[in-house]
């Protein structure tokens, strides 16, 4: 049974480009354009995993992160941002993601990262 | 001239990525965290450029201007108020009691606005595989209306541009500083082809 992933990015542009490379790898994908939305499909859906956009309109992607492990403290999280700040790094590591990848995401990187995140282990670049 | 949903979603996306590569500069500078928020995509007149500026920034402001060419061609502004220009002087060098625009000064923030309008900059060219080009970056202290004056000036065939303003924050500082990248409609034009390009090539 294929893993499914909820990619919560507000650009479209972001979604369509995750959604192509997840699905090349074999994951059930479904998108989520803010917060709220990205909350409510994961109570409905149970996501294996999510990636997770950090500047977004609305709800900052840190308050999603938060909310997310609050329904689900062992959900893998893996933020994917443009924002290379170490302080942003540290922000998500002790928000409790499971990795961090720069956007635009790179495909192998990401095969990468999950691969370790279904191990249980953490990913950082 | 009106960017269709699309189009404006991709030059945002565009835009964040090379926003927070800035970002990342300022704060390896400072050595303070550089809170963001999201960047507003708008093409609008001439005129309404200086109008929708006032609206955030006012005074006696500190502009650095980039222009850049090749493919796509046009301004880049770091604009920062007198005060966070200011502080931002004092945080990048040992002159805590600095308090005016001397040669020093207009050095390190001629200096700042270079590495960071070329880090977002550089962050287009890599990502859409452009070539541009800078000029050297000129320093101004003066109102709002003049700084666009000048562009207006220097522009005057175009009627119309996109403009990208957004507010980055220094944290534990006043510092805020404004990113605006001025195009005409002909690099716009080629600017939205080259978006439109990348997007084909990823999802191939």
């Amino acid at each position: 049974m294929k893993r499914k992933i909820l990619v919560v990015d507000d650009s479209a542009l972001a979604r369509r480009l995750t959604r192509k490379i997840l699905e090349d790898l074999g994951y059930e994908v479904e998108e989520a354009s803010d917060g709220t939305q990205a909350l409510e499909k994961y109570a409905l859906g149970q996501h294996d995993a999510v990636i997770l956009d950090m500047l977004m309109s609305g709800m900052y992607g840190l308050e999603v992160l938060q909310k997310l492990k609050e329904l689900n403290p062992s959900l893998p999280v893996v933020v994917a941002t443009a924002d290379i700040q170490r302080t942003t790094r540290d922000q998500v590591k002790n928000g409790g993601a499971a990795a961090m990848i720069n956007k635009p995401v790179n495909g192998e990187e990401l095969a990468e990262m999950l691969d370790l995140v279904w191990k249980g282990e953490t990913a950082w670049n | 001239m009106e960017l269709s949903p699309s189009q404006k979603d991709a030059l945002t996306e565009l835009i964040n990525i090379g926003y927070a590569r800035a970002a990342a500069a300022l704060s390896d500078l400072t050595g303070h965290r550089i809170t963001l928020q999201v960047p507003e995509v708008a093409i609008h007149t001439i005129p309404e450029i200086t109008r929708k500026l006032l609206t955030v920034v006012h005074g006696e402001v500190a502009s650095v201007n980039q222009v850049f060419s090749g493919p796509i061609t046009g301004n880049a502004i770091l604009l920062l108020d007198r005060e966070a220009a200011l502080l931002l002087n004092r945080l990048l060098t040992d002159r805590p009691a600095a308090s005016g625009f001397d040669g020093a000064a207009r050095e390190v923030i001629t200096e700042v606005g270079n590495i960071v309008l070329n880090a977002c900059l550089g962050a287009f060219g890599n990502l859409l595989k452009v070539q541009v080009s800078f000029t050297v970056p000129a320093l101004q202290i003066e109102s709002v209306q003049n700084v666009l004056h000048t562009l207006i000036i220097e522009e005057q065939p175009l009627e119309y541009a996109l403009i990208i303003h957004t507010c980055f924050q220094l944290r534990a500082s006043d510092v805020s500083g404004y990113l605006v990248i001025i195009l005409g409609v002909t690099s716009l034009s080629t600017l939205l082809a080259e978006l439109k390009k990348w997007e084909d090539r990823e999802l191939k």
